[in-house]
This record gives structure tokens, C-alpha cells and sequence, in this order.
């Protein structure tokens, strides 16, 4: 790891890093799914208000690195109006793609979209 | 203002900028009237470059406290300690070539260790305690009527422990062993003396110490000299131990800089134990946070901190005002967590957690204030985000 580690992150994951808006639990979300664990180095929290059947608003906690928290603003920024159906865009190798990830990091995908998964499956 | 302008540097055990005193001695040594001539060449030109580096090698080794013929030069610690280790073993196989190292040694001497694994030397790794110390106790056990080479590092670049080196040789003379001590982190802030210490085999590197990269020395006590192997052959320069055109400006940079390592480099230690101690006293304001190495026993100026719940790589790159790592820069391509921490017996996450702050001579008391600060924000932005 380099000394200054910062501008060698692609732009997106430095953009969505620096303005977390939706990370932190999510007032009145009737809806959360979790996976991973700090042992495993990432662990993964999304909260989501939902109406009917469309999500509404979304948050999430996690711990990781950059890459993990930028995935979980950018998906959090797209859940709102989502349906139940097909909650969340892509798969972890688009958002891989997206964020410009080495393929190390598609490890830490697969949980957020575990995580994904166990909030849909909560929603039931 | 470009961001390394922008940035605090604290990353001073991966490398050193040049002091410019050590710049101008260089500097003086480049064009027509410098000192370009090989110092191999018997004509003025060269001899004049050869009496540079005689002076220079001179320079280096009292700062170790050997004598100046028992030094060569190399082009950095990595060099020194696989010629070292390499050299030794692969020189001494027929008494059996068996090494001892310890599980936190650099990369530049484990690898060496896997590669005399790979030729059929038997390599036993000490485990160091959970402070990064070896026992004396485990070293005799490890000991056999074969081992010919022990390799222990004098402070550890991670957490900066410091071993008991004259014990360690006193153990290793007695059983006959080499003893070969990577001095990288050390030299210029700890007092050094071969002698004293019966090390026989010593590696340095010129740009942990604010001279210029590219440059190192290997010290090596008359008795060994005949049990190390080369790894490299052409002219037969330093001895027919490490053929290659010397570099005469890095040498005489090298030979600057521990110069004034030697004259300046206790009061730097003083000064820097007080920066360290006041870093650790401001990021002590964070509940739960670890200290990596024991206080009492480490270089003065490295602190390695866990900062449990804010995942390391993240909080780096939370905090583009610093310049710092979570470990040793030698491993940057990896995103695993330390093996230093992880042979201390850190859990992975912990491990994970963990940032190594250096500190150096141009740190200042504002620039700590500064750090702590930006760690404490980041530390608790991502501990708040944490499930």
C-alpha cells in the first residue's frame, strides 16, 4: 500500500467515498437485510423503507474498504423506486465494472449483494 | 499546491527524503569537476573518487563502530540482507546450512529464506511474543551443531520493536553460528556497535537515514568473509564480494548522511519519542484503540495503532492529509493484512485496523496535532457508519 493511497482509487469510488449521504441507519425502515462480519472484513447492514411494493428510501451500514462503501452509497442512492420484484440493479460483476474494481475486490461485492438478498428476503 | 505539498508526511520507516546537506555533498560530486571518475581507474580521476568513497565507507561504518575495511557496498538493504543470508548458506551448505530467522523479519530476508528452502536448506522461524520480542530461550532451542546463519532484525519497520541484539550475538558466538542483523530501521537512531554486539554481518540502506536511495552497505566481520558467497560477479570490486562500478556520489551521500546520523541522531531520538508520545496521548482521546508495540522497547519514532471498527484501508483513504500506511510499504501490492501483526497474534480484523505512523526530522509538534485530529474524525466517521 502506498504511502498516499488516496488518488490511486478510481474517481467514482473517491467521489461516492468522500460523500457518504446514505450510510447510517435509515429512521423508519421496516426492512433490513445484513451479511459478512468484521472477521471477514466486510460486513454489510441496508435498511430500507418501503411502500407497497416499491422501496422508498434506502441506508446502510457497513464496514470495509473504500471500494464496499462506495458500492453501498451508489447502490443506496439507486434502490428509491425500485420494486420488489427487482430490487436492485446489476449484479456484483457490474458493479465491479462501475467502480472500476480489481477482481480481488469482487469477493466484497458478493456480500453486499448477500445482504441485498437478505433484505428481500425480509421484505417477505 | 500538489498533494504531496499538501500532505503530513508520516511514513518516515518506508523511506527518508534527502537531507539537503547530504544533496549539496552529492551534488558536488556530478559534472567535468566533480568526482565522475571510476573509482576502479588508477588516474586522478579515479583515484580522487576512491579517496571520496574511502572517506565515505569510513563515515559508515562509525556509525556501526566497525572498522572501515570490513564494509561493502551494495545498493540497498534488500541486496545486503539476501547476499547476507544467501551468501552465508549457500557458503556453509557442507556444515549443513541450517538458518534461523523469525516470522517478522523483512521480506528481503524471509524470501531469501524460502528460496534457501528451495535448494534444501532447513529454515526454522522463531515466533516472536505479542510484542515482537524473540526469547533468548526459543533461540537456544532453535540452535543445532548446523545452524550456520541466525538472522534477527535489529527494530521491526511495522511496530519498531527492538530486540536484544548483544544477547542474541553473545548466544550465537557461543554456538558458532553466523549472526546477521538488518540494521535498516535502526542505524541512525539507535547506537550500533558490531563489536560490542559480536554481530557478524550487519545491512543498511542510506535512504532510511535521509541520504539517497539506491545505496547500502553490508557489513561483514573478517571471520565471515570467507564463508560468503557472492551473488553477483564481473570486476571483483569490494573485496570480489559485490562486483559492479560504485556509485561514488550515493556513496558520499550515504557517507553524509551517517555523519550526521552519528552526530545529531540522539538528540532526533529524544525529540522524536516526546512527538511519538504526544500522537499516541491525542489519538488516546479514541476508546478502544490498541497499541501495537510495547512503548518501553521500541524505535522512538514508530507507532502502530489498531483502531478497531474503522477498516484500515478506508480510513487511509479517509485521510488524504497524511501519508502513511497500515504496514510496510515493501508489501504494498497485497491487500492482506500485516503479517507482522498477523505473527503477533492479531485476529484479522484488528490486524485490518491497524495504521503504522513514523515519525522523522521534519515532523513537527503542529503536524502532530494536525494527524491526530484527522485520525480521531475519520476514526469515529467510520466507526459511526460501522454495523
Amino acid at each position: 500500500m502506498s504511502a498516499i493511497l488516496a488518488p490511486e482509487l478510481p474517481a467514482t469510488v473517491r467521489s461516492l467515498f468522500t460523500q457518504l449521504h446514505h450510510a447510517g441507519p435509515l429512521a423508519g425502515a421496516v426492512v433490513q437485510g445484513e451479511a459478512g462480519s468484521v472477521a471477514q472484513g466486510v460486513q454489510v447492514r441496508f435498511f430500507w423503507q418501503v411502500e407497497g411494493l416499491l422501496i422508498r428510501a434506502a441506508g446502510y451500514q457497513a464496514y470495509g474498504c473504500p471500494y464496499t462503501l462506495a458500492a453501498c452509497e451508489w447502490l443506496a442512492r439507486a434502490l428509491p423506486g425500485r420494486s420488489r420484484d427487482a430490487p436492485w440493479p446489476g449484479d456484483p460483476h457490474q458493479w465491479a465494472r462501475t467502480l472500476e474494481a480489481p477482481p480481488e475486490r469482487l469477493g466484497r461485492f458478493l456480500v453486499i449483494e448477500d445482504a441485498l438478498r437478505a433484505a428481500r428476503a425480509a421484505w417477505d | 499546491m500538489s498533494d504531496t505539498q499538501r500532505a503530513i508526511y508520516l511514513d518516515y520507516a518506508a523511506t527518508t527524503p534527502v537531507d539537503p546537506r547530504v544533496a549539496e555533498c552529492m551534488i558536488a560530486c556530478l559534472g567535468f569537476e566533480g568526482l565522475f571518475g571510476n573509482p576502479s581507474s588508477t588516474h586522478a580521476f579515479g583515484r580522487a573518487a576512491r579517496a571520496a568513497i574511502e572517506q565515505a565507507r569510513a563515515e559508515v561504518a562509525a556509525l556501526i563502530g566497525a572498522p572501515a575495511q570490513d564494509l561493502l557496498f551494495t545498493s540497498g538493504a534488500t541486496e545486503s540482507d539476501n547476499l547476507a543470508v544467501l551468501g552465508v548458506a549457500r557458503g556453509e551448505r557442507r556444515r549443513g546450512g541450517h538458518v534461523i530467522t523469525v516470522r517478522t523479519e523483512h521480506k528481503a530476508v524471509l524470501d531469501a529464506c524460502k528460496q534457501l528452502e528451495r535448494e534444501g536448506h532447513e529454515v526454522t522461524y522463531l515466533v516472536p511474543d505479542r510484542s515482537g520480542l524473540v526469547s533468548l530461550e526459543q533461540l537456544r532451542e532453535a540452535l543445532r551443531p548446523e545452524t550456520v546463519l541466525v538472522s534477527v532484525m535489529h527494530a521491526n519497520n511495522e511496530i519498531g520493536i527492538v530486540q536484544d541484539i548483544a544477547a542474541i550475538g553473545a548466544l550465537c558466538r557461543v554456538h558458532g553460528a553466523a549472526f546477521h542483523v538488518d540494521a535498516a530501521q535502526s542505524a541512525g537512531r539507535l547506537p550500533i556497535d558490531v563489536q560490542a554486539m559480536q554481530i557478524d554481518l550487519l545491512s543498511l540502506t542510506a535512504h532510511k537515514l535521509y541520504g539517497p536511495k539506491g545505496i547500502g552497505a553490508l557489513y561483514v566481520h573478517p571471520r565471515c568473509r570467507a564463508r560468503l558467497v557472492p551473488l553477483q560477479f564481473g570486476g571483483g570490486q569490494e573485496r570480489g564480494l559485490r562486483s559492479g562500478t560504485l556509485p561514488v556520489q550515493q556513496i558520499v551521500g550515504f557517507g553524509a548522511a551517517c555523519k550526521i546520523a552519528r552526530e545529531e541522531g540522539e538528540a532526533e531520538a529524544q525529540r522524536l519519542h516526546v512527538l511519538r508520545e504526544q500522537l499516541w496521548t491525542a489519538l488516546s482521546e479514541l476508546p478502544d484503540i490498541r497499541r501495537n508495540s510495547d512503548a518501553a522497547r521500541s524505535l522512538p519514532g514508530i507507532l502502530n495503532v489498531a483502531f478497531p471498527g474503522a477498516e484500515g484501508e478506508s480510513l487511509l483513504f479517509g485521510l488524504p492529509e497524511l501519508a502513511l500506511t497500515t504496514g510496510s510499504a515493501c508489501n504494498s501490492d497485497s491487500d492482506e493484512p500485516s503479517y507482522v501483526l498477523r505473527a503477533l497474534g492479531l485476529d484479522t480484523a484488528t490486524a485490518q485496523s491497524s495504521l503504522r505512523f513514523s515519525l522523522g526530522r521534519y515532523t513537527t509538534a503542529g503536524d502532530i496535532e494536525l494527524a491526530a485530529a484527522a485520525v480521531c474524525r475519520e476514526v469515529r466517521r467510520l466507526r459511526a457508519i460501522s454495523p
